[in-house]
């Protein structure tokens, strides 16, 4: 049931469909490799992740505005931010954090 | 997303498209892998799943309300100060009402959930064992949250007044009302800058979802038994 704490009503409607695979999610058993596409390949470039500094410095040195859009992922260290205007391109952000691999995709 | 396959480092790029989405694949084994899952859909790892987590939206105000000590990473690629995705990127921006997708993306979507317009933009979030999509139309019609129940637990959905975000906290409040920016709770808890309070203003840990700021298509197309909250 969902609703408004003032108690009004949302309808919740229920998915019932015919599509094959999974019941939950796109798998291996339900993908079909005659829609792929390799549309795009080699036109984005992953971030490899080698340094980061302070949120707040980055702020302080006008690299960033309050307003800046960003991805917050997490890794071994704590919270890392992306911004998610280059995060548009590189798709894909990755690295690793005291042993730790971390990978962020948008 | 853990990108660790038996013990071992993997490197990813961006193959392609699947279902108008872009497609992960490993350059060791060039197994496909879906981005939102994180399962490998083809190839010699089909089947596996790499652990995900959140990549969560949010401004620098925000985030620096969340974590003083928050590290970023700025890559040497061009960006945006003010925020809006510039470009051919910001065409499927959130922030383009007016999106269209390619037709070398449509090719690639299989049978399509009418129940949402194509570029519909909302928050989906799933657990084992439910899967749900809260269209932005929604939380705007509805004052800018929802109370749900999900899996037994009661689920907060909100449309954060500063960034026009969606976040889902799991969080129990009997009364929610949004003043200003804030979103005011029972027992004197608040939502405030996306950071949840409690009475005395001390910043209070959330459980959230696992969530993702998307456009119906891509959500539909990979939870196909998603519920659809409107």
């Amino acid at each position: 049931m969902v609703h408004r704490s003032n108690g009004s009503l949302i309808t919740l409607i229920t998915a019932s469909f015919l599509l094959s695979g999974s019941v939950f999610a796109q798998t291996a058993n339900s993908f079909d490799i005659n829609r792929y596409s390799t549309f795009g390949a080699g036109f984005f470039e992953t971030y490899y992740v080698q340094e980061t500094e302070l949120l707040r410095e980055a702020l302080i040195g006008g690299l960033i505005t309050e307003d800046t859009d960003l991805l917050v992922t997490k890794t071994e260290k704590g919270n890392l931010a992306l911004i998610r205007d280059q995060m548009a391109f590189h798709h894909i952000a990755q690295g690793s954090v005291n042993g730790k691999d971390w990978m962020a995709t948008f | 997303m853990v990108p660790t396959i038996e013990g071992q480092t993997y490197n990813f790029i961006n193959s392609g498209l699947y279902d108008g989405l872009f497609v992960l694949q490993d350059t060791e084994t060039e197994t496909l892998w879906n981005h939102m899952t994180g399962e490998a859909v083809y190839g010699l790892h089909a089947g596996l799943n790499m652990p995900i987590s959140n990549l969560l939206h949010m401004n620098v105000k925000k985030a620096l309300a969340t974590d003083q000590d928050m590290e970023i990473a700025i890559s040497d690629r061009r960006y945006n100060l003010a925020g809006n995705t510039a470009g051919v990127a910001g065409t499927y921006s959130p922030d383009n009402k007016d999106a269209e997708l390619m037709e070398q993306f449509i090719v690639t979507l299989g049978p399509e959930d009418q129940r949402r317009p194509r570029m519909d933009m909302g928050l989906g979030i799933w657990t084992d064992s439910s899967q749900r999509y809260y269209p932005l139309e929604t939380l705007r019609s509805e004052g800018s949250y929802l109370v749900d129940t999900v899996d037994g637990r009661d689920l907060l959905v909100i449309l954060e007044p500063l960034t026009s975000t969606p976040t889902a906290v799991y969080w129990k409040s009997d009364e929610v009302e949004l003043e200003g920016t804030e979103f005011l709770l029972s027992d004197g808890y608040r939502i405030q800058n996306g950071q949840l309070k409690n009475e005395a203003g001390e910043q209070v840990d959330i459980d959230q979802p696992q969530q993702i700021f998307t456009r119906w298509y891509g959500f539909a197309l990979t939870f196909p038994k998603a519920e659809v909250i409107q």
